[in-house]
């Protein structure tokens, strides 16, 4: 049996690995994954167009894949190539999310479709949305919910438009089939028009069709200039250091063409790539690939390799799959209570321990992207806070090997992981540090400290609704279980505290670096006093004997509403200035969560008569 | 006595102080949303008492108005913890090596509660605004104003007598050090708007001040009160009439002061037959023994966008009295610490052309770090003691 189990145990984790290794495959006679490794600059840094259609992808319709309208499933960066090279087909893509298009006011919308809206769809309202969008609130932080919507539905077709403008300026089809000509015919006429210009203003007879094709095209470009997003074109090779030095755009390099600028030659690289891409011709396609990659090799190694490495991290997505091991080793963990405890316990542990150390490289390849320490964001923080309570677990584990530690950082790192993945949507997680937050040294230490300061306090509330749950449910949790339970939920405690004390510290001085006072009573310090305060709080309780295991439970349990709050509340308000923030969807969850902390604070004071477990009988004969 | 003292040194007031501060960090975090930062501060943390009412703009804001709970304040509770810490260890604890830690902790609380303190009371704040190539030698709040009479007979300095905005608001007549005159303030409005005054039909201007000499005998000018707005980038207009007395006790007229009526007005003065004063009301200023010089502002962004990569002012500190020319480069995390003071790169304006830093006198800043260090060597020593125990106790 036991052999048994293990096999079954091996081969889940297995598939699953596997799984996740073969999701996304591209198939295709073009070399759509050289494609997709292209280093941009966006956003004040380099990275490949693979991670630029992920985002956009996302921003847009919060997926990272499109289903075509034949039902054929495209992956973000196939559909990024259709968007650029056959903009016709794209738009009739679902794209575009609108969570509630009934309300938008816009007549006979709602019925085109459920959710999903294609650029065709939604091109009639466009001056009406114009309209509306014109006459809205202008800081984002006082919209209305409608507002709010109408402003993204705007953003969203802004920035649909400006990808699509990326890699060489749009038009009909004629003009995409003929991109190389275009940039020829431009170049050769430089000279006449700008030497007919030069007549024209000395009142000379001039070449009136050089001036006026010429003029067209200077037009263009400069409107391109404008509005394509991605900064495709590298400087020269010996330009300075790499990382503060600008790329250019398609429409920045062909508008300094008409200074004397030679053209790049990746702008008719790039025009190739799409006549090839239309003209159904692979061979070409990735002949261009492999010179456009060569030169990225050649001239910017450093720069190509992490772009190369971050797509393949794109691909490989190991918070997604640690997020399954995760919610399977919890499930294993609740299984084992019942039945089979030994293997189960001990595979589950594993499979915690193998998660532990893909989430692990997760971070690790982030900070290798960045180049910064792990935590720079709220999502980075929801990354770290769950791999901080699995750490923390799994030592906890190793000293008391019954499962709980494990059970309830698996549960955390799931947890944790399900919101950083929510809060990616909002496009990339791996964004620039504004200057008064760029210090790797405070970055290291004090947002590293507190963070893990949270992974504590949540794993000792979590250990904390576990104490209840089995001593409400559970016959065999004994006298000597709820002591050691209430050990670790002690241990863990004095660990949180340590390091939330030390961290918000740390964060003084470094406000005093910078900002001249070491306290400023702003939201997020007060969030982090306060779990300072809880913990110091839940230790005094203990130690003068205020509280008996319940109590304590219940303050850890309070200890997961202070850190939520002092996590996300203090964001809240921070967004919702004036507002409250209240009809952000963070505010609900938030509302749920704190409502079910309370809700299993609440049910701990059923009277001990009706804990089932040893330890709730072992309680009411004292009581008696 | 015996019960006060046990009360007063027991773990129970510990936990409910603990809790108290809690719930008081909690709501002065709210109440940051409407009063904005400076003023929650003084309300919540430095203060005795505070009531916090059920904000409008929350849901169901009207039907829950009536909602107020009242809390002690920072002072309050940090003086309890203050005299509970001090009486648990007067009472309760014995100074041995296995709680060698919480003495080093509690040590070091009692050092970041005094240091929170001294900084409220003595900590002072500005900011200095300098062009590149210029120099200043003052720098302003615009969170306080005050009333100058400036005398400027002397050929090469000026004497500047200075009324804190305090004192205005009592309207008691106050004396002008140096002169024979004397000041009352009629009206003050910590916040108000002054426009030009609305014509009747006639063309004859309706609300007129009740001044009558300086800026308004050339521009008909009224002033409405407005309340007073505490969000974080906003400024106050202090407005104030003042009437001012000559040595017989005569008033020799209303002036309108404001700290909108700055330079870029004509000077108001105040002329008697034997003395003239300038006389303005302008945000509080502190004068250093020194200038501060701006060679070059620098603002970098990231490629392509408008993201703040760096902000860094160069500067020359010239010291008056000593005579000492020092150069310094004041960036993000790179304050300059010079003569008691901090300087810390807060802002810019003007295309990038003049740079703003803020200035800092905090006598008491080394105090944190001190108690920091101790407090996070009782901690670890503590734990880490703990930690080991309870090791050893599981390989057993």
């Amino acid at each position: 049996m036991k052999a048994f189990i293990y096999i079954l145990v091996a081969l889940v984790t297995l598939s699953t690995l596997f799984r996740q290794f073969s999701a996304e495959r591209i198939d295709s006679e073009f070399d759509k994954q050289g494609f997709s490794e292209l280093p941009v600059q966006v956003g004040g840094r380099i990275k490949p167009l693979d991670s630029v259609a992920r985002n956009t992808l996302l921003i847009l319709s919060g997926k990272q894949t499109v289903i075509a309208p034949d039902g054929s499933k495209l992956s973000a960066i196939e559909w990024f190539i259709d968007l650029c090279m056959r903009p016709e087909i794209a738009d009739t893509y679902r794209v575009f999310k609108i969570e509630f298009p009934d309300e938008l006011g816009l007549e006979g919308l709602a019925e085109k479709s459920k959710r999903y809206f294609s650029f065709n769809d939604l091109q009639p309202y466009f001056s009406e949305l114009q309209t509306v969008y014109q006459n809205i609130e202008t800081e984002p932080q006082k919209r209305s919910a409608y507002e709010r919507q109408i402003a993204e539905i705007y953003d969203g077709l802004i920035l649909y438009n400006n990808t699509l403008q990326s890699l060489h300026p749009t038009g009909n089809s004629e003009r995409l089939d003929r991109l190389i000509d275009e940039y020829q015919s431009f170049e050769t006429l430089i000279v006449t028009g700008l030497k007919a210009i030069r007549e024209q203003q000395a009142g000379q007879e001039y070449d009136t069709e050089a001036l006026n094709s010429f003029i067209g095209y200077a037009d263009s470009y400069l409107k391109l200039s404008q509005t394509a997003r991605l900064r495709i074109i590298p400087p020269d090779q010996n330009n300075q250091a790499e990382f503060l030095s600008d790329w250019k755009n398609i429409g920045l390099e062909l508008l300094d063409a008409i200074k004397g600028n030679p053209l790049s030659p990746s702008v008719k690289q790039y025009a190739q790539l799409t006549m090839a891409y239309r003209s159904d011709d692979p061979e070409t396609f990735n002949q261009g690939i492999t010179t456009l990659k060569a030169s990225f090799k050649q001239h910017y190694p450093k720069a190509y390799s992490r772009a190369q490495f971050e797509r393949w991290f794109n691909g490989f997505k190991p918070f997604a799959l640690s997020i399954q091991l995760y919610i399977f080793a919890f499930i294993l963990l609740l299984i084992s209570w019942l039945k089979w405890s030994i293997p189960l316990n001990r595979s589950a542990f594993w499979i915690i321990f193998i998660t532990f150390l893909i989430h692990t490289f997760g971070l690790l390849a982030r900070m290798y992207i960045q180049g910064r320490p792990p935590v720079t964001n709220l999502y980075s923080s929801a990354v770290f806070v769950g791999w901080g309570a699995v750490f923390l677990g799994i030592v906890i584990e190793r000293f008391y090997k019954n499962g709980i530690g494990g059970a309830m950082a698996s549960l955390i790192g799931f947890a944790t992981l399900i919101i950083a993945h929510h809060l990616a949507m909002t496009g990339d997680t791996l964004e620039m540090m504004r200057a008064v937050l760029d210090s790797n040294f405070w970055l290291a230490t004090h947002v590293v400290i507190i963070t893990l300061g949270y992974s504590a306090m949540f794993l000792a509330g979590a250990l904390a609704i576990a104490f209840i749950f089995m001593g409400i449910f559970s016959k065999k949790f004994s006298k000597e279980d709820a002591r050691s339970l209430a050990n670790m939920v002690y241990g863990i405690t004095c660990f949180a505290a340590l390091f939330s004390l030390v961290g918000t510290i740390l964060g003084g001085i470094w406000a005093d670096q910078s900002w001249g006072r070491f306290w400023g009573w702003d939201p997020k310090e007060n969030g982090a006093l306060m779990i300072v305060i809880m913990g110091a709080i839940v230790l005094h309780a203990r130690w003068g004997g205020i509280c008996k295991d319940r109590g304590i439970m219940n303050l850890a349990i309070c200890g997961n509403i202070i850190t939520a709050w002092s996590w996300f509340g203090t964001n809240l308000l921070g967004v919702g200035l004036h507002s409250y923030g209240f009809t952000d969807s963070g505010f609900f969850s938030m509302l749920l969560f704190i409502i079910s902390q309370l809700w299993v604070i609440g049910m701990s004071f059923l009277p001990w008569s009706y804990w089932r477990s040893a330890y709730g009988r072992n309680q009411l004969s004292k009581s008696r | 006595m015996q019960a006060l003292l046990k009360f007063f040194s027991s773990l129970r007031l510990t936990v409910v102080l603990l809790a108290l501060s809690l719930v008081l960090i909690f709501f002065g975090t709210l109440d940051q949303v409407e009063f904005g930062i400076w003023e929650t501060q003084k309300r919540y943390f430095e203060s005795f008492l505070v009531v916090w009412s059920y904000p409008l703009q929350a849901p169901a804001g009207t039907s829950l108005q009536w909602l107020k709970i009242p809390l002690p304040g920072g002072y309050l509770l940090g003086g309890f913890l203050l005299v509970n810490l001090l009486a648990a260890h007067a009472t309760r604890f014995k100074l041995t090596w296995k709680k060698s830690g919480l003495f080093c902790i509690h040590l070091g609380l009692i050092l970041l509660l005094i240091s929170e303190l001294l900084t409220d009371i003595v900590s002072e704040e500005s900011q200095i605004a300098i062009d590149e190539g210029g120099k200043n030698n003052y720098s302003e709040t615009v969170l306080e104003n005050e009333l100058v009479f400036i005398d400027r007979s002397q050929n090469d300095f000026d004497t500047v007598h200075t009324i804190s905005t305090n004192l205005l608001k009592k309207g008691k007549r106050i004396a002008i050090p140096d002169s024979s005159l004397s000041v009352r303030a009629l009206r003050y409005y910590p916040n108000s708007k002054i426009a030009r005054a609305p014509e009747d039909s006639r063309g004859a201007p309706l609300n007129r001040t009740i001044a009558n000499k300086g800026i308004v005998e050339r521009m008909d000018l009224q002033v409405v009160e407005q309340a007073m707005d505490y969000s974080q980038e906003a400024i106050n207009t202090a407005t104030a009439y003042i009437e001012v007395f000559d040595a017989n006790d005569t008033s020799i007229g209303i002036w309108l002061v404001s700290n909108v009526i700055d330079d870029r007005f004509p000077k108001q003065t105040i002329e008697t037959d034997s003395e003239s004063l300038e006389v303005a009301l302008r945000f509080k200023r502190y004068y250093h023994p020194f200038t501060v010089e701006l060679i070059d502002f620098t603002h970098e962004k990231y490629p392509g966008t408008d993201i703040p990569f760096n902000f860094s002012s160069e500067v020359f500190v010239n010291d008056l009295d000593q005579n000492i020319k020092q150069k310094a480069l004041i960036y993000m995390n790179h304050p300059l610490r010079y003569g008691g003071l901090t300087f810390y790169q807060a802002s810019f304006a003007n295309e990038d052309k003049t740079s703003i830093l803020q200035v800092v006198r905090n006598p008491g800043w080394l105090l944190p770090y001190i108690s920091v260090l101790l407090m996070g060597l009782g901690m670890s020593f503590q734990f880490g003691m703990h930690f080991i125990k309870f090791s050893r106790k599981a390989k057993h």
